[in-house]
C-alpha cells in the first residue's frame, strides 16, 4: 500500500499574536488562535514549499531523482498565471522529466495533489503551501501561512489506509474574486457551520476506518473552535481534534492547515520503528474542506517530520511590523529603475542560485563560484568540474545596509523588512572554498558577526516588470 | 622610451554644481591646467586627448570625449573617452603617458569629469551602484558603499582594526581639505563628529565614506623635449603602474586587501627606481575610509594590519613621515568619478612644484593611487621633480 514515506514542516519565523491584534483594532476575528505565522517580506507560497520540500526530501527514504511527480497545493500562487511548479523543481533539482500538479482555488486543495501522488506510480512529491491575506479590519485577523511537504511511496512507515470525498454547492463559505487578493466570506453563520460539518461527517464517515479509533484528527480548522464543531456529529474524541490542530500557533494556513495538522499527528504517532509496523501504530485523519469539497484521509503509522518544531518556534512582532512584512502597507513600485540582470542571464545562472554550483579547475584545483570565466586561482581558461557546495557555510565579511540605503529592486524589499545584512559567505566543500555574496535573512542584522554560522534558503530575491525571481539567501543557524 | 613630463594641470573646483554640464566644469579645469604651465603653451600643440568618466546620469552615454574637445576649441583632435568607473582618469593619464613615451606624440591630454548631483536621489542611486559587479553583489542588494564595508568588517575581525581607526582618516583628510579652495566638504571634523556619524553601511557611517560630487581634472602630458621648452619646473611621470582585478570581491583572494593595488604599486615603484620609502607624500583612493587602510597596506607604507596604527601615530598627517592626501583626498575635496584619477595627479603637481594649500616640505616624489569600482581596476603613479638644469 501507498503511503508517507517522507515529509517536512515549515512555519515561516515570524508570529504575531492574537492580542497584539486586538490591541491594534481594539477587536480580534481569531477565534481560538493564539498566535499566527506572519511569511517575511521575502516569502511567498513557492519559497514556503521549497524549504518544506527541502526538508522532506534530506530524508534518507527518498531519493529526489527518482521523483515521479511534483504536485503543489495552493490557493497563493505568487502569479495569477505564471509559473510555480517549474520553478520548484528546478530549485529542488528535480529530474526535469518529472510530471507536475498545481491544484488551487480552494482550501481542501491539498487533498485533491495527495490524491495525484496516491494514484501515482513511483515517488511522488506533495506539497501544501499558503500564505492567505485578506481584508485588515477583519477578513485578515485568523489568517497565517506555512507548508507541509509529503513524500507519497510504496511501502511506506505511515500507510494510507483511505480517501473518501463529498461533494456539494456551498457558496458564498470562502471565496476570493477573480483578480482581488483578499479572501472573503459572507459569513452567514449557522449555514456555513452546518454546511461544513455535514460535508466532513459525510467523508470521514465513508473512510474504511472507525472515526472513533483515531488518535488524531486534523480537521478543517479556519480558527481554534471549528474543527471541534465540525466532527460535532463524528465518534471522534475533543483529544484527537487537540492532536491534529495547529490553527491556534500559526493561523490558517489556507491549504496548508490541515495538511500541517495531519503532520503534527504523524509526528507524534513516530513510534521510531521501520515500516511494517503500521497496524501496531496510531490512526490518524485528515478532512479537508474547501470550496464545497470536503476530503477524507486516512493514515495509520507515523513518522518523524523535519521542521516539525517550527510550529512552537517563532519571533513575536507587533502590528506595525506585521502589515509591513506582509506589505499591506507598502507599494511594490519600484522607482528609478534597477539593476540590470536581463532574464536569459538569470536563469542561465540559476545552477548557482538554487543549488550552489560551484567548479574545481582541472588544472590547479582552485574552486570558482560562479565556474564561468578564467579559473580564479590559476586564471587559465579551462572547463570546470562541476559539483554542488554545501548548503551550510560561515560569514566571512558582512555589511547592514540601512533603510533608505537599498538599491532600488531592493527599496520595497527594506521598506517592509527593515534593514538587512549582506555577507560574504565561506561554503567549505570537499573541493575547496567557495564564497559568494548573499543577504542574510530572518535574522535581526544587528546580531549578525563574521565568523556566524550560516544555511542556504531559497527567496524572492526582487522583481523587476512583474517578474519575480527567486535565489539563494542565507539564514543564521541558531546555535543551542 | 622617452621620459614623460606633466607640463601642466589643474582642476575645476569640486562640489556640487547642478547647473553646470561636464562641458563647462571641464572648461574650468582645462584653463586652470593651462594657467598652471609657468612657461609658453599652446593649446593648438595638443595632439591627442584621453578623457575619463562613468557616464553617472546617463548624459552622453556615446562621445562625451570628442564633445569636451571639440567644446574646448580642440578641433578635430583624436579624443578616446575611458571607462573604468572610479579610475577611468587614472587610466586616461596612463593612455596619455604611454602615447608620450611611446614617441607616437609630443603632447597629450588626460583629464576627466562627471556630473553626479543634478538627479532625483532614485536615479542617483541607480547609478552609483553600477560599477559594482551586477550578477551577485548587486543581486545581493549590496550598494557600493556595502561592498567596502564588507571589507571593512573582515579588516576588523582580522587585524582589530576598530571604527576609530577609520574615523581618523576622516579627520586628517578633512583637516587637509579645510584648506584647499577648491574641496568639496572644505570643513574640519572631529574625532567625535567622525565616531558617531549616522550609518550608511555598517560598518561604515557617513563620515567613513566620500560624497558625490560634480568637477573635472586635466593634465598636459609631454615629451621631455617639449617639458624643456616650455617649463623650468615640469614633474616627471617616473612610474606608472597599473592592474585588473576581478571586479566582485567575493571572486578575490582577499577580502583585506585589492590585489590590483599591489600589483601596479610593485610596477610603478620598479619603473621608478625607488620603494616606498623613497616617497615623500602620496595621493591614495580614500572614496570610503576603510580603502586608505587597504592602500597603506597594499601599496608597502606598511606591514598588513599596521594601517590603523600608522593613523593613530600620525605618520600619514602632513608633518609625519609620509603625508597622505594633502588635498583632503576623495573623502574632503570630493570624489566626481571620473574626474579624480588626474584630479590626483594635480595635487602631486602642485606638491612637488612648492604650491599645493597644505605643501609638504621640499618634495621629490610622490605617488598617486585610483582605484576603480572596489578593486577592477587601478593605477598607481609616481611623479618626480623635474630636475631641468
Amino acid at each position: 500500500m501507498r503511503g508517507i514515506a517522507a515529509a517536512g514542516a515549515y512555519v515561516p519565523r515570524f508570529r504575531l499574536t492574537t492580542d497584539e491584534l486586538a490591541e491594534a483594532w481594539g477587536t480580534s476575528h481569531a477565534s481560538g488562535i493564539e498566535r499566527k505565522a506572519v511569511p517575511a517580506a521575502d516569502e511567498d507560497a513557492l519559497t514556503m514549499a521549497v524549504e518544506a520540500a527541502e526538508r522532506a526530501l534530506s530524508s534518507d527514504a527518498v531519493d529526489r531523482d527518482d521523483l515521479t511527480l511534483a504536485a503543489v497545493a495552493t490557493t497563493t500562487t505568487p502569479a495569477e498565471e505564471g509559473e510555480l511548479l517549474p520553478r520548484l523543481a528546478r530549485a529542488l533539482d528535480l529530474p526535469r522529466s518529472v510530471a507536475t500538479a498545481t491544484v488551487g482555488g480552494h482550501t481542501a486543495a491539498g487533498a485533491e495533489a495527495l490524491s495525484r501522488a496516491l494514484d501515482a506510480e513511483g515517488p511522488a512529491l506533495v506539497v501544501a503551501a499558503d500564505c492567505p491575506a485578506g481584508e485588515p479590519a477583519e477578513g485578515d485577523h485568523p489568517l497565517g501561512a506555512g507548508a507541509a511537504a509529503f513524500v507519497v511511496d510504496d511501502d511506506a512507515p505511515a500507510t494510507v489506509t483511505g480517501t473518501a470525498w463529498y461533494t456539494e454547492e456551498t457558496p458564498g463559505v470562502r471565496f476570493r474574486e477573480r483578480g482581488g487578493e483578499e479572501v472573503a466570506s459572507l459569513d452567514v453563520t449557522t449555514y456555513q457551520r452546518n454546511a461544513i460539518r455535514e460535508a466532513v461527517t459525510e467523508a470521514v464517515s465513508s473512510l474504511p476506518v472507525d472515526p472513533a479509533d483515531a488518535d488524531a484528527a486534523s480537521v478543517h480548522q479556519p480558527d481554534g473552535r471549528f474543527p471541534y464543531r465540525a466532527t460535532a456529529d463524528l465518534p471522534v474524541s475533543n483529544g484527537a481534534v487537540a492532536a491534529g490542530t495547529v490553527v491556534d500557533r500559526i493561523g490558517d494556513a489556507g491549504a496548508a492547515t490541515v495538511p500541517l495538522g495531519l503532520l503534527a499527528a504523524l509526528d507524534a504517532d513516530d513510534t521510531g520503528s521501520d515500516e511494517g509496523d503500521a497496524e501496531s501504530a496510531g490512526t490518524s485523519i485528515a478532512a479537508f474542506f474547501g470550496g464545497g469539497t470536503a476530503a477524507a484521509v486516512a493514515v495509520g503509522g507515523g513518522l518523524a517530520v523535519e521542521g516539525i518544531d517550527d510550529l512552537e518556534d517563532g519571533t513575536t512582532i507587533d502590528y506595525a511590523s506585521y502589515l509591513r512584512e506582509r506589505g499591506y502597507v507598502v507599494s511594490g513600485d519600484v522607482a528609478g529603475g534597477g539593476a540590470h540582470v536581463s532574464l536569459p542571464n538569470w536563469r542561465r545562472s540559476l545552477d548557482q542560485r538554487y543549488r550552489l554550483v560551484a567548479g574545481v579547475c582541472p588544472e590547479c584545483g582552485g574552486v570558482s563560484f560562479p565556474p564561468e570565466g578564467a579559473c580564479q586561482s590559476c586564471h587559465s581558461r579551462i572547463e570546470f568540474e562541476e559539483f554542488e557546495a554545501p548548503r551550510t557555510g560561515t560569514v566571512r565579511a558582512l555589511t547592514v545596509i540601512g533603510q533608505g540605503g537599498a538599491p532600488p529592486e531592493f527599496a520595497e524589499l527594506q521598506q517592509r523588512d527593515g534593514a538587512y545584512a549582506v555577507a560574504i559567505v565561506e561554503l567549505e566543500a570537499a573541493a575547496g572554498r567557495v564564497r559568494l555574496p548573499a543577504q542574510v535573512t530572518d535574522a535581526d542584522p544587528a546580531d549578525v558577526d563574521v565568523g556566524d554560522e550560516v544555511r542556504a534558503t531559497v527567496r524572492r530575491i526582487y522583481e523587476q516588470e512583474g517578474v519575480p525571481r527567486y535565489g539563494v539567501k542565507f539564514e543564521p543557524i541558531e546555535s543551542e | 622610451m622617452r621620459d614623460v613630463y606633466v607640463l601642466g594641470a589643474g582642476q575645476s573646483s569640486f562640489g556640487s554644481f547642478p547647473e553646470e554640464t561636464y562641458l563647462t566644469l571641464f572648461d574650468d579645469a582645462f584653463d586652470a591646467a593651462l594657467d598652471s604651465v609657468d612657461g609658453e603653451f599652446d593649446p593648438g600643440e595638443i595632439e591627442e586627448a584621453y578623457l575619463g568618466t562613468l557616464g553617472v546620469g546617463g548624459r552622453q552615454i556615446g562621445l562625451s570625449g570628442p564633445a569636451v574637445t571639440e567644446h574646448l576649441g580642440l578641433h578635430g583632435v583624436p579624443t578616446t573617452r575611458v571607462e573604468n568607473a572610479c579610475a577611468a582618469s587614472g587610466f586616461a593619464f596612463r593612455q596619455a603617458v604611454t602615447a608620450v613615451k611611446s614617441g607616437v606624440v609630443d603632447v597629450a591630454l588626460a583629464g576627466g569629469y562627471e556630473v553626479m548631483t543634478d538627479a532625483s536621489s532614485d536615479h542617483t542611486r541607480w547609478w552609483l551602484g553600477v560599477s559594482g559587479e551586477t550578477e551577485w553583489e548587486r543581486t545581493s542588494g549590496t550598494t557600493f558603499a556595502g561592498v567596502y564595508a564588507q571589507m571593512a568588517s573582515a579588516h576588523m575581525d582580522e587585524y582589530g582594526t576598530t571604527a576609530e581607526d577609520l574615523s581618523r582618516v576622516a579627520v586628517k583628510n578633512h583637516a587637509n581639505g579645510a584648506k584647499n579652495p577648491k574641496a568639496h566638504l572644505g570643513f574640519e571634523c572631529s574625532l567625535e563628529d567622525a565616531v558617531s556619524a549616522p550609518s550608511v553601511a555598517d560598518p561604515l557611517n557617513l563620515y567613513h565614506c566620500c560624497p558625490t560630487t560634480d568637477g573635472a581634472s586635466a593634465a598636459i602630458v609631454v615629451s621631455e623635449e617639449v617639458a624643456r621648452e616650455a617649463s623650468d619646473a615640469a614633474v616627471q611621470v617616473a612610474g606608472a603602474g597599473a592592474a585588473s582585478g576581478r571586479v566582485g570581491l567575493f571572486q578575490r583572494e582577499s577580502l583585506t586587501s585589492v590585489p590590483a593595488s599591489v600589483t601596479a604599486g610593485e610596477s610603478a615603484y620598479e619603473q621608478a627606481g625607488i620603494a616606498p620609502d623613497d616617497l615623500d607624500f602620496a595621493e591614495v583612493h580614500d572614496c570610503f575610509a576603510i580603502a586608505e587602510l587597504l592602500a597603506y597596506e597594499d601599496l608597502g607604507f606598511c606591514e598588513r594590519g599596521e594601517a590603523g596604527r600608522l593613523l593613530r601615530e600620525g605618520v600619514t598627517d602632513p608633518d609625519g613621515e609620509l603625508p597622505v592626501n594633502t588635498s583632503g583626498g576623495l573623502k574632503s575635496k570630493g570624489h566626481p568619478i571620473g574626474a579624480t584619477g588626474t584630479g590626483q595627479i594635480v595635487e602631486a603637481f602642485k606638491q612637488l612644484r612648492g604650491e599645493a594649500y597644505v605643501q609638504v616640505d621640499d618634495p621629490k616624489y610622490g605617488l598617486t593611487h585610483n582605484v576603480g569600482g572596489s578593486g577592477g581596476g587601478v593605477t598607481v603613479h609616481v611623479l618626480e621633480r623635474g630636475e631641468f638644469a
